[in-house]
Protein backbone atom coordinates (compact mmCIF):
# COMPACT_ATOMS: atom_id res chain seq x y z
CA UNK A 1 0.00 0.00 0.00
CA UNK A 2 1.84 3.24 -0.75
CA UNK A 3 1.39 6.33 0.90
CA UNK A 4 -1.26 7.69 -0.38
CA UNK A 5 -3.47 5.36 -0.21
CA UNK A 6 -2.55 5.23 3.55
CA UNK A 7 -3.76 8.63 3.65
CA UNK A 8 -6.89 8.22 2.15
CA UNK A 9 -7.47 5.50 3.85
CA UNK A 10 -7.17 7.61 7.06
CA UNK A 11 -8.74 10.11 5.99
CA UNK A 12 -11.89 7.68 4.82
CA UNK A 13 -11.95 6.61 8.27
CA UNK A 14 -12.03 10.14 9.97
CA UNK A 15 -14.74 11.87 8.10
CA UNK A 16 -16.54 8.83 6.11
CA UNK A 17 -19.34 9.08 8.89
CA UNK A 18 -19.79 12.80 9.24
CA UNK A 19 -19.69 13.01 5.41
CA UNK A 20 -22.10 10.17 5.26
CA UNK A 21 -24.88 12.18 7.72
CA UNK A 22 -24.87 14.97 5.44
CA UNK A 23 -25.66 13.23 2.58
CA UNK A 24 -28.19 11.56 4.73
CA UNK A 25 -29.29 14.67 5.93
CA UNK A 26 -29.68 16.30 2.76
CA UNK A 27 -31.57 13.38 0.78
CA UNK A 28 -33.20 11.25 3.19
CA UNK A 29 -32.48 8.39 1.86
CA UNK A 30 -29.27 5.73 2.65
CA UNK A 31 -28.56 4.26 -0.85
CA UNK A 32 -28.54 8.18 -2.67
CA UNK A 33 -26.52 9.81 0.33
CA UNK A 34 -24.32 5.92 0.12
CA UNK A 35 -23.78 7.28 -3.84
CA UNK A 36 -22.93 10.80 -2.78
CA UNK A 37 -20.62 9.66 -0.46
CA UNK A 38 -18.97 7.35 -2.95
CA UNK A 39 -18.41 10.16 -5.55
CA UNK A 40 -17.70 12.53 -2.65
CA UNK A 41 -14.58 10.26 -2.02
CA UNK A 42 -13.77 9.29 -5.52
CA UNK A 43 -12.69 13.27 -5.81
CA UNK A 44 -11.05 13.45 -3.04
CA UNK A 45 -9.13 10.29 -4.12
CA UNK A 46 -8.42 11.98 -7.16
CA UNK A 47 -7.64 15.65 -5.59
CA UNK A 48 -5.60 14.93 -2.92
CA UNK A 49 -2.30 15.77 -4.45
CA UNK A 50 -3.70 19.17 -4.65
CA UNK A 51 -5.11 19.54 -1.85
CA UNK A 52 -2.73 23.25 -0.68
CA UNK A 53 -3.67 22.88 3.57
CA UNK A 54 -4.58 26.08 3.32
CA UNK A 55 -7.99 25.16 5.07
CA UNK A 56 -8.68 22.15 7.30
CA UNK A 57 -8.78 18.54 4.98
CA UNK A 58 -12.38 18.31 6.77
CA UNK A 59 -13.41 21.33 5.43
CA UNK A 60 -12.11 20.76 2.17
CA UNK A 61 -13.86 17.27 2.48
CA UNK A 62 -17.47 19.13 3.17
CA UNK A 63 -16.99 21.78 0.45
CA UNK A 64 -16.91 18.87 -2.12
CA UNK A 65 -19.50 16.93 -0.15
CA UNK A 66 -21.87 20.09 -0.14
CA UNK A 67 -21.33 20.56 -4.25
CA UNK A 68 -21.48 17.01 -4.84
CA UNK A 69 -24.92 16.87 -3.12
CA UNK A 70 -26.07 20.32 -4.40
CA UNK A 71 -24.59 19.03 -8.37
CA UNK A 72 -26.77 15.66 -7.86
CA UNK A 73 -29.65 17.02 -7.32
CA UNK A 74 -29.45 20.15 -10.01
CA UNK A 75 -28.13 17.79 -12.91
CA UNK A 76 -30.78 15.02 -12.05
CA UNK A 77 -33.64 17.56 -11.34
CA UNK A 78 -34.89 15.67 -9.00
CA UNK A 79 -37.60 16.68 -6.23
CA UNK A 80 -36.13 15.71 -3.57
CA UNK A 81 -38.82 16.52 -1.13
CA UNK A 82 -41.45 14.18 -2.47
CA UNK A 83 -38.96 12.01 -2.63
CA UNK A 84 -37.62 12.52 0.91
CA UNK A 85 -41.02 12.30 2.05
CA UNK A 86 -41.71 8.60 0.65
CA UNK A 87 -38.62 7.11 1.65
CA UNK A 88 -37.85 7.85 4.73
CA UNK A 89 -41.45 6.81 5.65
CA UNK A 90 -40.67 3.44 4.06
CA UNK A 91 -37.37 2.72 5.35
CA UNK A 92 -38.52 3.90 8.73
CA UNK A 93 -41.55 1.08 8.69
CA UNK A 94 -40.07 -2.01 9.42
CA UNK A 95 -38.01 -0.33 12.41
CA UNK A 96 -40.93 1.44 14.20
CA UNK A 97 -39.80 2.64 17.91
CA UNK A 98 -40.72 6.02 19.18
CA UNK A 99 -37.13 7.16 18.57
CA UNK A 100 -37.28 6.43 15.51
CA UNK A 101 -40.21 7.59 14.81
CA UNK A 102 -38.80 11.24 16.25
CA UNK A 103 -35.85 10.81 13.41
CA UNK A 104 -38.31 10.15 10.65
CA UNK A 105 -39.92 13.61 12.07
CA UNK A 106 -36.60 15.23 11.89
CA UNK A 107 -35.83 13.89 8.47
CA UNK A 108 -38.67 15.01 7.22
CA UNK A 109 -38.83 18.14 8.76
CA UNK A 110 -35.11 19.20 7.24
CA UNK A 111 -36.45 18.14 3.86
CA UNK A 112 -38.82 20.89 3.67
CA UNK A 113 -35.69 23.59 4.14
CA UNK A 114 -34.02 24.92 1.12
CA UNK A 115 -31.78 22.65 -0.44
CA UNK A 116 -28.94 25.28 1.15
CA UNK A 117 -30.13 25.50 4.56
CA UNK A 118 -30.56 22.07 4.57
CA UNK A 119 -26.74 21.60 4.42
CA UNK A 120 -26.43 24.22 6.36
CA UNK A 121 -28.41 23.03 9.20
CA UNK A 122 -26.83 19.30 8.63
CA UNK A 123 -23.10 20.75 9.31
CA UNK A 124 -24.68 22.98 12.69
CA UNK A 125 -26.37 19.65 14.00
CA UNK A 126 -23.23 17.88 13.43
CA UNK A 127 -21.50 21.32 16.04
CA UNK A 128 -19.33 22.18 13.16
CA UNK A 129 -18.01 25.86 13.96
CA UNK A 130 -19.84 28.32 12.42
CA UNK A 131 -15.79 29.97 10.67
CA UNK A 132 -16.04 26.68 9.13
CA UNK A 133 -19.50 26.28 7.45
CA UNK A 134 -19.41 29.97 6.08
CA UNK A 135 -15.93 28.54 4.82
CA UNK A 136 -17.73 25.62 3.43
CA UNK A 137 -20.87 27.42 1.81
CA UNK A 138 -19.10 30.44 1.10
CA UNK A 139 -21.27 32.71 3.03
CA UNK A 140 -19.57 35.72 5.09
CA UNK A 141 -19.37 34.52 8.90
CA UNK A 142 -21.97 37.68 10.16
CA UNK A 143 -24.54 36.57 7.07
CA UNK A 144 -24.31 32.85 8.68
CA UNK A 145 -24.90 33.71 11.87
CA UNK A 146 -28.34 35.64 10.64
CA UNK A 147 -29.04 32.64 8.21
CA UNK A 148 -28.26 30.35 10.75
CA UNK A 149 -30.70 31.62 13.81
CA UNK A 150 -33.38 31.79 11.13
CA UNK A 151 -32.94 28.03 9.84
CA UNK A 152 -32.99 26.83 13.22
CA UNK A 153 -36.05 28.51 14.10
CA UNK A 154 -37.52 27.35 10.58
CA UNK A 155 -36.54 23.40 11.49
CA UNK A 156 -37.78 23.62 14.97
CA UNK A 157 -41.49 25.02 13.64
CA UNK A 158 -41.38 23.11 11.45
CA UNK A 159 -40.27 19.53 13.28
CA UNK A 160 -42.83 20.62 16.23
CA UNK A 161 -45.63 21.21 13.20
CA UNK A 162 -45.05 17.42 12.18
CA UNK A 163 -45.17 16.39 15.82
CA UNK A 164 -48.77 17.73 16.05
CA UNK A 165 -49.80 15.84 13.67
CA UNK B 1 -43.03 21.22 22.31
CA UNK B 2 -39.14 20.13 21.10
CA UNK B 3 -36.31 23.47 21.44
CA UNK B 4 -33.38 23.21 19.03
CA UNK B 5 -31.23 21.44 21.40
CA UNK B 6 -33.48 18.54 21.35
CA UNK B 7 -33.83 18.21 18.08
CA UNK B 8 -29.55 18.52 18.17
CA UNK B 9 -29.23 16.11 20.85
CA UNK B 10 -31.64 13.90 18.54
CA UNK B 11 -29.58 14.20 15.35
CA UNK B 12 -26.45 13.57 17.10
CA UNK B 13 -28.02 10.12 18.81
CA UNK B 14 -29.18 9.08 15.83
CA UNK B 15 -25.79 6.74 14.76
CA UNK B 16 -25.56 5.75 10.90
CA UNK B 17 -23.47 3.32 9.56
CA UNK B 18 -21.05 3.44 6.58
CA UNK B 19 -21.60 0.38 4.53
CA UNK B 20 -18.41 0.48 2.72
CA UNK B 21 -14.48 1.25 2.83
CA UNK B 22 -12.29 2.83 1.32
CA UNK B 23 -10.69 0.10 -0.90
CA UNK B 24 -14.49 -1.36 -1.54
CA UNK B 25 -15.62 2.41 -2.69
CA UNK B 26 -12.58 2.78 -5.30
CA UNK B 27 -13.02 -0.62 -6.73
CA UNK B 28 -16.91 -0.22 -7.01
CA UNK B 29 -16.05 3.04 -8.77
CA UNK B 30 -13.80 1.52 -11.35
CA UNK B 31 -15.88 -1.13 -11.82
CA UNK B 32 -18.58 0.15 -14.08
CA UNK B 33 -15.89 1.00 -16.30
CA UNK B 34 -13.81 -2.47 -16.43
CA UNK B 35 -16.89 -4.20 -17.51
CA UNK B 36 -17.33 -1.81 -20.69
CA UNK B 37 -13.83 -2.66 -21.53
CA UNK B 38 -13.95 -6.62 -20.55
CA UNK B 39 -16.89 -6.56 -22.75
CA UNK B 40 -15.32 -4.73 -25.66
CA UNK B 41 -12.38 -7.14 -25.10
CA UNK B 42 -14.75 -10.00 -25.47
CA UNK B 43 -16.15 -8.32 -28.56
CA UNK B 44 -12.42 -8.84 -30.14
CA UNK B 45 -11.60 -12.04 -28.60
CA UNK B 46 -14.79 -13.29 -30.53
CA UNK B 47 -14.10 -11.23 -33.62
CA UNK B 48 -10.27 -12.92 -33.61
CA UNK B 49 -11.82 -16.70 -32.91
CA UNK B 50 -14.45 -16.05 -36.44
CA UNK B 51 -11.29 -15.13 -38.13
CA UNK B 52 -8.80 -18.31 -36.95
CA UNK B 53 -11.33 -20.58 -37.81
CA UNK B 54 -12.61 -18.90 -41.10
CA UNK B 55 -8.92 -18.79 -42.22
CA UNK B 56 -8.64 -22.26 -41.24
CA UNK B 57 -11.24 -23.53 -43.48
CA UNK B 58 -8.78 -22.51 -46.66
CA UNK B 59 -6.34 -24.38 -44.60
CA UNK B 60 -7.83 -27.90 -44.33
CA UNK B 61 -10.63 -27.34 -46.93
CA UNK B 62 -8.89 -28.49 -50.40
CA UNK B 63 -11.87 -25.70 -52.56
CA UNK B 64 -12.14 -26.63 -56.51
CA UNK B 65 -13.58 -23.07 -57.01
CA UNK B 66 -11.55 -19.63 -57.11
CA UNK B 67 -15.48 -18.01 -56.00
CA UNK B 68 -15.35 -20.24 -52.55
CA UNK B 69 -11.63 -19.03 -52.20
CA UNK B 70 -12.59 -15.50 -53.45
CA UNK B 71 -16.06 -15.58 -51.24
CA UNK B 72 -13.52 -16.88 -47.78
CA UNK B 73 -11.02 -14.29 -48.26
CA UNK B 74 -13.36 -11.48 -48.55
CA UNK B 75 -15.29 -12.39 -45.65
CA UNK B 76 -11.78 -12.67 -43.42
CA UNK B 77 -11.00 -9.22 -44.97
CA UNK B 78 -14.26 -8.15 -43.27
CA UNK B 79 -14.29 -10.10 -40.01
CA UNK B 80 -10.01 -8.20 -40.05
CA UNK B 81 -11.26 -4.85 -40.85
CA UNK B 82 -13.82 -4.70 -38.37
CA UNK B 83 -11.31 -6.25 -35.24
CA UNK B 84 -8.98 -3.29 -36.51
CA UNK B 85 -11.61 -1.22 -35.75
CA UNK B 86 -12.70 -3.02 -32.60
CA UNK B 87 -9.17 -2.64 -31.52
CA UNK B 88 -8.60 0.69 -32.00
CA UNK B 89 -11.97 1.81 -30.00
CA UNK B 90 -11.09 -0.35 -27.17
CA UNK B 91 -7.62 0.90 -26.67
CA UNK B 92 -9.72 4.42 -26.30
CA UNK B 93 -11.12 3.52 -23.45
CA UNK B 94 -8.00 0.82 -21.75
CA UNK B 95 -5.38 3.41 -22.31
CA UNK B 96 -6.56 6.10 -19.42
CA UNK B 97 -7.26 6.17 -16.18
CA UNK B 98 -10.52 7.83 -14.73
CA UNK B 99 -9.02 8.00 -11.16
CA UNK B 100 -6.34 9.88 -12.68
CA UNK B 101 -7.85 11.96 -14.88
CA UNK B 102 -11.80 12.32 -15.44
CA UNK B 103 -11.55 15.14 -17.96
CA UNK B 104 -9.28 13.20 -20.33
CA UNK B 105 -11.00 10.00 -20.00
CA UNK B 106 -14.39 12.11 -20.43
CA UNK B 107 -13.31 13.17 -23.49
CA UNK B 108 -12.42 9.82 -23.91
CA UNK B 109 -15.46 8.31 -23.60
CA UNK B 110 -17.82 10.35 -25.79
CA UNK B 111 -15.15 10.13 -28.55
CA UNK B 112 -15.64 5.99 -28.18
CA UNK B 113 -19.67 6.61 -28.16
CA UNK B 114 -19.54 8.45 -31.11
CA UNK B 115 -17.03 5.85 -32.93
CA UNK B 116 -19.35 2.73 -31.48
CA UNK B 117 -22.08 4.73 -32.96
CA UNK B 118 -20.67 5.00 -36.27
CA UNK B 119 -19.31 1.11 -36.60
CA UNK B 120 -23.07 -0.16 -35.45
CA UNK B 121 -24.30 2.41 -38.16
CA UNK B 122 -22.54 3.06 -41.60
CA UNK B 123 -19.72 0.65 -41.31
CA UNK B 124 -22.35 -1.96 -40.24
CA UNK B 125 -23.54 -1.95 -43.86
CA UNK B 126 -20.39 -2.26 -45.31
CA UNK B 127 -19.57 -5.09 -43.27
CA UNK B 128 -23.05 -6.73 -44.11
CA UNK B 129 -22.53 -6.21 -48.01
CA UNK B 130 -18.87 -7.94 -48.08
CA UNK B 131 -20.17 -11.16 -45.80
CA UNK B 132 -23.43 -10.89 -47.99
CA UNK B 133 -20.80 -11.20 -51.19
CA UNK B 134 -18.55 -13.51 -49.17
CA UNK B 135 -21.47 -16.16 -48.61
CA UNK B 136 -22.71 -15.63 -52.29
CA UNK B 137 -19.38 -16.75 -53.82
CA UNK B 138 -18.91 -18.86 -50.98
CA UNK B 139 -22.18 -21.11 -51.75
CA UNK B 140 -21.50 -21.42 -55.32
CA UNK B 141 -19.49 -24.40 -54.74
CA UNK B 142 -20.50 -25.78 -51.56
CA UNK B 143 -24.08 -26.21 -51.96
CA UNK B 144 -24.00 -27.33 -55.42
CA UNK B 145 -23.94 -31.31 -54.24
CA UNK B 146 -26.90 -30.81 -51.92
CA UNK B 147 -30.54 -31.21 -52.72
CA UNK B 148 -32.57 -28.43 -54.00
CA UNK B 149 -34.73 -28.60 -50.47
CA UNK B 150 -31.36 -28.35 -48.57
CA UNK B 151 -29.62 -25.32 -51.10
CA UNK B 152 -33.07 -23.32 -50.15
CA UNK B 153 -33.14 -24.10 -46.29
CA UNK B 154 -29.44 -23.27 -45.74
CA UNK B 155 -29.25 -20.21 -48.16
CA UNK B 156 -32.94 -18.73 -46.22
CA UNK B 157 -30.99 -19.50 -43.03
CA UNK B 158 -28.06 -17.61 -43.60
CA UNK B 159 -30.60 -14.59 -45.06
CA UNK B 160 -32.90 -14.63 -42.09
CA UNK B 161 -29.93 -14.74 -39.53
CA UNK B 162 -27.91 -12.01 -41.09
CA UNK B 163 -31.14 -9.61 -41.46
CA UNK B 164 -32.04 -10.80 -37.92
CA UNK B 165 -28.23 -9.20 -36.92
CA UNK B 166 -28.65 -6.49 -38.79
CA UNK B 167 -31.59 -5.22 -37.51
CA UNK B 168 -33.53 -6.14 -34.42
CA UNK B 169 -30.08 -7.54 -32.66
CA UNK B 170 -27.99 -4.65 -34.13
CA UNK B 171 -30.60 -2.01 -32.65
CA UNK B 172 -31.29 -3.53 -29.72
CA UNK B 173 -27.40 -3.44 -29.25
CA UNK B 174 -27.09 -0.24 -30.15
CA UNK B 175 -29.68 0.99 -27.51
CA UNK B 176 -28.09 -0.82 -24.61
CA UNK B 177 -24.86 0.18 -25.07
CA UNK B 178 -25.65 3.59 -25.50
CA UNK B 179 -27.94 3.89 -22.48
CA UNK B 180 -24.66 2.40 -20.69
CA UNK B 181 -22.39 4.71 -21.79
CA UNK B 182 -24.70 7.58 -21.77
CA UNK B 183 -24.86 6.72 -17.65
CA UNK B 184 -20.96 6.56 -17.52
CA UNK B 185 -20.59 10.31 -19.36
CA UNK B 186 -23.32 11.88 -16.75
CA UNK B 187 -21.46 10.28 -14.09
CA UNK B 188 -18.19 11.49 -15.18
CA UNK B 189 -19.67 14.76 -16.59
CA UNK B 190 -20.89 15.36 -12.68
CA UNK B 191 -17.18 14.57 -11.21
CA UNK B 192 -15.80 16.73 -13.85
CA UNK B 193 -18.11 19.41 -13.45
CA UNK B 194 -16.89 19.12 -9.50
CA UNK B 195 -13.66 19.60 -9.61
CA UNK B 196 -14.09 22.59 -11.95
CA UNK B 197 -16.16 24.15 -9.05
CA UNK B 198 -13.29 23.48 -6.63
Amino acid sequence: MDQKDILFKQIFDTNSKKIFHLCYGYTGDADTANDLLQETFLKVWQNLDKFRQKSMISTWIYRIAVNTCLTYLRTEKRQAKDELTDSIIENRVEEFSEKNEQVALLYQSISKLEENDRLIITMVLDELPYNEIADISGISEGNLRVKIHRIKQKLTELYNQHARI
Amino acid sequence: MQEFKDIQSLWQSHSVEVKISSGEMLEQAKKEVNAIRTKSLFNIGGMVGSFAAISATLLYFDFNSWTTTLGIGIIILAVAIYTIILYREHLLISKNDFTENPGIFLGKLRQYQLSRYNLYNKLYWFYVIAISLGFILFFLETLQNLGSAMQLSIVMFTVLWMAFCATILRKAFIKREKERIDLLIEKFERIDAQFKGQ
